[in-house]
């Protein structure tokens, strides 16, 4: 027997910090200027929050408690996540279970990384870079395997292969998220991107090139959870959170077919039933990009187009602004700047409570897909945001 | 001879006896005895049943390319000489794939569902990496 969480919780406050190079802030720092922001813009005060749910650098341990410490809180309900980029949109979901357990009421949820700083803040950053002990496994690195690229290049290269995508397809999604960058100041890339130029890029690991890559920058989001009922009195227009669902397909990216049909189906059609809806109720999708690719396949897992006619869908403007479905509306990881998907949860509710300019705000958006996936690629979580409790 | 420049990470306590395997010129990865699945690498149990009954069992070497993807930019000083070089993902007849490389061809040579057979290079005095051909190519 299941209860059905739906319309019973919403986000009530975002936050984030300083987007980009931030070099005077480490990843602590970062994660409680957002977090201060998000309790900010709900209203509510640091002895509201009972609840804590974060991730950062994977080298912090216990992870939750450095920020707690740094926020000088003390709750009931703590952890930290360890699903990669899954893990913020299933940090919303965890805060909903908790609070229907009982354990707690209100929930501080974010991811923060100082991703540029680290490796460029200063002389000794650069050399720890240069000097640090490089490990190789086994069956991969022999052969020249490294780096994330590849498993997406491969992803992308069977596809291709198999359904005729092309790399314009791909540019197709980069150029849509660059113009929605442009649009959005706090986004790390603001120069102009066409198609000529995303096919005249470096290629990285072929088929992808630069452009089809996230951009690294520092920074952090948080977002606040708590009861629709509460949220009725708070600053801000609740979005409610309608659906969340999980698909994980822990025997490989490289086992069976599952880097050609993701986990990201099970997540989708799990988040779709709780709220009742389907692929075609969705306004705006904010859509976990690492890299271009990813998009194309989540967008035929989350059923907006059928498996293999991703090329076709992104490349029909469907991703722009006034398209059939604006996806990434803030840039997204490949031009705003990569926070392991947090900005896309607080792009999501930014687009429900429609509090953005004219130029970048979805027309009578009602509901927004956020999803993320991650924890060596087969790890998929979405949450579906309404402007309605149901 | 000059020095082998690319990583060769230790084997585990799993994987030494493919590598001594592939020192011998022969494939070897775990087969049940319960099922027949063949699987790697190798894990204490058969990731299809959970039997801890199997055995490194001699594969043919034969199967066809799964995917790949075209390195064009080294991020090991061991394989900055041949860029771009593919890696590979190789699906054996046996339903295992690997990650590898297939020699004899360019990059642009390769396709998916090519079908490929083992080879053995001998890389240092005591180590020995499978890689895989085209099949026919000699």
């Amino acid at each position: 027997m299941s209860t059905n969480l739906s319309g019973k919780y919403a986000i009530v406050g975002v936050g984030q910090s300083p987007l980009g190079k931030v070099p005077e802030m480490g990843p602590i720092g970062l994660f409680a200027v957002a977090a201060r922001n998000a309790i900010e813009d709900a209203g509510l005060t640091k002895q509201d929050v009972d609840g804590l749910i974060t991730r950062g650098p994977d080298d912090v341990y216990c992870h939750h408690q450095r920020v707690g410490e740094a926020l000088g809180l003390n709750v009931t309900f703590s952890t930290s996540t360890a699903n990669g980029g899954a893990s913020q949109t299933m940090a919303v979901a965890m805060a909903c279970m908790a609070i229907e357990a009982g354990v707690c009421n209100t929930v501080v949820v974010g991811y923060g990384r100082d991703t540029w700083s680290r490796t460029h803040r200063n002389a000794e950053a650069k050399q720890a870079v240069a000097s640090r002990p490089r490990t190789y496994s086994e069956f991969g690195s022999e052969f020249g395997q490294f780096g994330a690229p590849v498993n997406y290049a491969i992803a992308a290269r069977r596809h291709m292969e198999r359904f005729g995508t092309t790399k314009a397809q791909l540019g197709a999604i980069a150029v849509a998220f660059r113009n929605h960058a442009r649009r959005n100041p706090h986004a790390f890339m603001q120069k102009p991107l066409d198609l000529d130029e995303y096919l005249s890029a470096r290629l990285i690991v072929d088929p992808l090139c630069l452009y089809d890559c996230s951009v690294f920058i520092d920074g952090a989001g948080a977002v606040v959870v708590t009861t629709a009922e509460r949220a009725r009195d708070l600053r801000q227009p609740p979005a409610y959170v309608l659906g969340f669902g999980f698909g994980n397909r822990l025997s490989g990216w490289f086992t069976d077919d599952n880097m050609i049909t993701t986990g990201a189906r099970e997540a989708g059609e799990a988040a779709y039933k709780m709220a009742g809806i389907g692929p075609r109720d969705v306004d705006t999708a904010q859509v976990y990009d690492c890299f271009t690719h990813m998009v194309l396949l989540q967008l035929e897992d989350y059923g907006f187009c059928a498996k293999g006619e991703g090329g076709p869908f992104v490349a029909s403007g469907a991703l722009e602004a006034g398209g059939v479905l604006p996806t990434n509306t803030s840039g997204g990881q490949l031009s705003e700047g990569h926070i392991e998907g947090m900005l896309q949860v607080l792009e999501g509710a930014r687009q429900v409570r429609r509090e953005h300019t004219p130029d970048r705000q979805v027309k009578d958006c009602n509901i927004a897909l956020v999803t993320g996936h991650g924890g060596n690629t087969v790890c998929q979580s979405a949450l579906i945001l309404g402007r309605e409790a149901g | 001879m000059s020095e082998y420049n690319k990583p060769l990470p230790p084997p585990s306590v799993e994987s030494e006896p493919f590598w001594d395997g592939c020192r011998r010129h022969e494939l070897l990865v775990p087969r049940c005895d319960a099922c027949s699945h063949h699987w790697f690498p190798a894990t204490t149990t058969c990731p299809e049943c959970w039997s801890t009954d199997w055995v490194w069992s001699r594969v043919s070497g034969k199967g066809k390319i799964y995917s790949f993807g075209v390195y064009h930019r080294a991020y090991h000083k061991g394989f900055a000489d041949e860029l771009p070089y593919a890696l590979v993902v190789v699906e054996l007849d046996e339903g295992p794939r690997l990650t590898t490389n297939v020699v004899g061809c360019k990059p642009e040579e390769l396709s998916c569902d090519m079908p490929v057979e083992v080879v053995f290079d001998d890389v240092t005095d005591d180590r020995t990496l499978y890689k895989f051909k085209r099949v026919n190519d000699p």
